[in-house]
């Protein structure tokens, strides 16, 4: 990755982050919250290479740990995030062609979602934080795998056509 | 050349992680760096927050309202009804008259109290991602809030200021599963510790052994000392469930809370309270209701006598008595 598309990638999840913490948080969601943020870092990773998965995953979690409401230690997110980055570099490939089906892609951007908020909550227990009952926080990952399936397909264009705009010539 | 590819991710993953795990490192350690990353942040979202909350407050249970689609017939014609008489009292904004009503009852609670509180706005929520439970405050340290002061809604405790800048505050609500508070049980005064599981009910262990919990039994908050974090006399919940297993030493049980956090607009934050814990409890009581009969008079004894322009005189008059309200509570 250019150094000129990471800075536009962390204006671009900045930008991102505010939306989820200002608007996406205000909405009460049936069954549990859903996190806008999360699945579109998660769709951008799932269209890049190896380095820019990697790279990615950790913007994307710098910016997440940056949330205020946050009881997590300051870059717990972005070691999940990196990590999941390169899962999903290392494994989108043995899957499908994701750019070839929707479907797949959003399957597979749901699926990721849910691992990470597990990773999150399973690393949290290692540190020692509370993450309350168990029941509900596997109803608060499921929801937000739901919420994935159901949103993504409506944001992937855009998202596809800001990932083209962004790349330099020579990543072209 | 793929190798030298994955040789070069690998490098990048393992300095990427190494860096994760220094920031955490240095989080847990206290450092003020990360700390005042988070402040800069909340600075940043608090004038974003305030417009997005004026504008998107009456649509944001637009998906919660939605489940409501599958009433019966009889219940939509209810509906409508009530709808056709709520349209004539929606002269004024509905939202603003919720705000006053929640300020009303917030303010009332802090009154009985003796509390000296500042009232704020909730302006955002705590996002899906991070599995707290957080509201955001419209007040900050430039009203008097500070950290671990107790917020407090029109039934009861709502939760723990966590951190402050200037102009908002974030409150760590009762239901996050890292909070904890020391109650008593008003009918019995054992004291137990109610901590909450990120859900709406929370779960309370007792302290004493000999101490009983029974269901229906309300939960007042025990106090720190000088009043920080927790000022006594707060109410909290109401026990819904207890557990009788002999397994344990001390009791256990479910409570659900008087405040409804799902549906906070105005919230106070207690700024100082009286040394002393209120001397009247300060339990939610449920609203007076006004019963009014309608009595007739004894019906007029004829004398034979009738004087012009007296009601008895009027035919109309003497078919419909006037009726004389008795207002009992």
């Amino acid at each position: 990755m250019s150094i000129p598309r990471i800075f536009a990638t962390l204006a671009f999840f900045f930008v991102l982050f505010i939306v989820q913490e200002s608007v996406v948080s205000l909405i009460h969601f049936p069954i549990a919250g859903f996190s806008l943020y999360l699945a579109i870092v998660i769709s951008l990773i799932a269209l890049e290479d190896n380095n820019g998965a990697i790279v990615m995953g950790f913007l994307g979690g710098i910016v997440l740990d940056l949330s205020p409401t946050s009881n997590a230690p300051f870059g717990q997110w972005a070691l999940i995030l990196t990590i999941v980055g390169y899962a999903v570099a290392a494994n989108k490939e043995s899957i499908a062609d994701l750019t070839l089906s929707p479907l797949t892609f959003v399957l597979f951007v749901a699926f990721a979602v849910s691992v990470a908020l597990m990773a999150y909550l399973a690393f949290g227990t290692l540190l020692g934080e509370g993450n309350g009952s168990f029941r509900r926080d596997i109803v608060i990952v499921c929801a937000n795998a739901v919420w994935t399936i159901i949103f993504t397909p409506i944001f992937l264009p855009a998202l596809r056509n800001f990932r083209r705009a962004s790349l330099t010539s020579r990543e072209r | 050349m793929a190798r030298g590819s994955n040789n070069r991710s690998r490098l990048l993953l393992v300095i990427l992680l190494v860096t994760a795990l220094f920031f955490i490192t240095l989080d847990l350690r206290g450092v003020s760096l990360t700390k005042g990353s988070r402040s800069v942040t909340q600075s940043t979202l608090a004038p974003v927050q305030r417009t997005v909350s004026d504008i998107f407050s009456p649509v944001g249970r637009f998906f919660s309202n939605i489940k409501n689609f599958g009433k019966t017939k009889a219940e939509l014609d209810q509906v409508e009804i009530a709808n056709a008489q709520l349209k004539s009292a929606l002269t004024l904004d509905q939202n603003a008259k919720g705000e006053l009503a929640q300020l009303k009852g917030v303010l009332d609670l802090a009154g009985r109290g003796s509390y000296k509180v500042v009232a704020a706005r909730v302006i955002g929520r705590g996002s899906a991602a991070t599995f707290s439970q957080t509201i955001t405050l419209d007040q900050g340290s430039s009203s008097g809030i500070r950290a671990d002061m107790s917020v407090i809604s029109a039934n009861g405790l709502v939760g723990l200021v966590k951190t402050v800048t200037s102009s908002t505050s974030i409150v760590q609500l009762i239901s996050d599963p890292n909070f904890k508070v020391g109650v008593r049980i008003a009918r019995s005064q054992s004291i137990g510790i109610l901590q909450g599981q990120g859900t709406n009910t929370y779960s309370l262990q007792l302290l004493d052994p000999a101490g009983t919990i029974l269901v229906g039994d309300s939960l007042l908050t025990n106090g720190s000392d000088n009043n920080h974090p927790f000022v006594p006399g707060v109410p909290v919940g109401q026990v819904t469930w207890v557990d009788h297993t002999t397994s344990t030493l001390t009791q256990s049980g479910d409570v659900k809370s008087y405040a409804n956090l799902n549906d906070l607009g105005v919230v106070s934050v207690i700024l100082s309270a009286p040394s002393a814990a209120p001397s009247t409890p300060l339990l939610p009581t449920p609203a007076p209701i006004v019963t009014v009969y309608i009595t007739a008079p004894p019906a007029p004894v004829a004398t034979g006598v009738a004087v012009p322009g007296t009601p008895s005189a009027s035919p109309a008059a003497k078919s419909l008595p006037t009726p004389t309200p008795t207002r009992t509570k």
